[in-house]
């Protein structure tokens, strides 16, 4: 009986950090000019880290549990509503990850949040970006260490992968 | 009689029965739908058995070209809004300055 409780005990911390379903983003999107969706979890993102070629680049990426983003360009101001990203926030606030940026402008918000890797365990960087005519929502987990988000930081760009198989590269893959 | 005598008669030409010809074509005829019957679906299941591991390999070198492009854009929209971001901070503090 104690075993179990002790079990139970330590399984409830887990089972409060429920997960999130980045699907239910998608309707954010459902007037926009532009849409990105990315999700990319488990085998499918080891599948792609064990494609990228480049040896700095690939330690980066091999560390990573979850890579999600979900991108929408709009024409005109007022085709999403922002309530629609209270589930995200509500979610990323339950991982407990220090807000670290928040900038707040007349009709723009952006947030990052970041969980520094410590003590082996693997971190996290979320951004949820509302604009006039753009939503941003990005959820990176797996940062194996904090060298690694220094790349993401734009000290050094995204690292620039190699591809190998005929794919195209990664700074053409997002148009401006 | 001699067993020379036992031999000759034992090995001796004999017409074959009116019938034999026909009854070899009947029978020849009655088996070889049956060997075919049995040999094609054979044969179709190797084939198809043997394309399956190339198609599969295929299909999985497809898929992992596509996530890794994926993994690409999103690592390069992810560093865009940190740039981004990082510049409507700078803007902000130079404004209140």
């Amino acid at each position: 009986m104690k075993i179990a409780l002790i079990l139970l005990a330590a399984a409830l911390p887990a089972l409060s950090q429920q997960t999130f379903d980045f699907k239910s983003l998608d309707k954010l999107g459902a007037r926009a000019k532009e849409t990105t969706n990315i999700s990319l979890e488990g085998d499918t993102l080891k599948m792609a880290t064990s494609f990228l070629g480049g040896d700095q680049d690939s330690s980066f990426v091999k560390n990573l549990k979850a890579v999600h983003v979900r991108s929408f360009e709009f024409d005109k101001e007022g085709q999403y509503d922002a309530k629609d990203l209270a589930p995200v926030r509500a979610y990323i606030k339950s991982l407990n990850w220090a807000k670290i940026v928040d900038v707040k402008e007349q009709s723009e918000s952006t947030e990052i949040y970041l969980q520094a890797p410590q003590n082996n365990k693997p971190g996290g960087l979320a951004v949820v970006s509302a604009e006039a005519t753009e939503v941003t929502v990005i959820f990176i987990s797996g940062i194996g260490s904090l060298s690694d988000l220094a790349k993401l930081q734009g000290n050094l760009g995204v690292p620039s992968f190699t591809l190998d198989h005929g794919g195209k590269k990664a700074e053409d893959s997002k148009k401006d | 009689m001699s067993f020379e005598d036992d031999l000759r008669a034992a090995l001796r030409r004999e017409p074959a029965p009116e019938n034999f010809a026909a009854e070899i074509l009947r029978r020849s005829h009655k088996q070889t739908p049956r060997r075919r019957l049995f040999l094609l679906p054979l044969a179709a299941v190797l084939a198809t058995a043997a394309l399956i591991p190339p198609a599969l390999q295929y299909r999985d070198h497809h898929r992992a070209i596509e996530a890794r492009d994926q993994l690409a854009m999103a690592l390069t929209i992810t560093q865009s809004e940190l740039e981004h971001t990082r510049q409507k901070i700078r803007a902000n503090v130079r404004h209140r300055q």
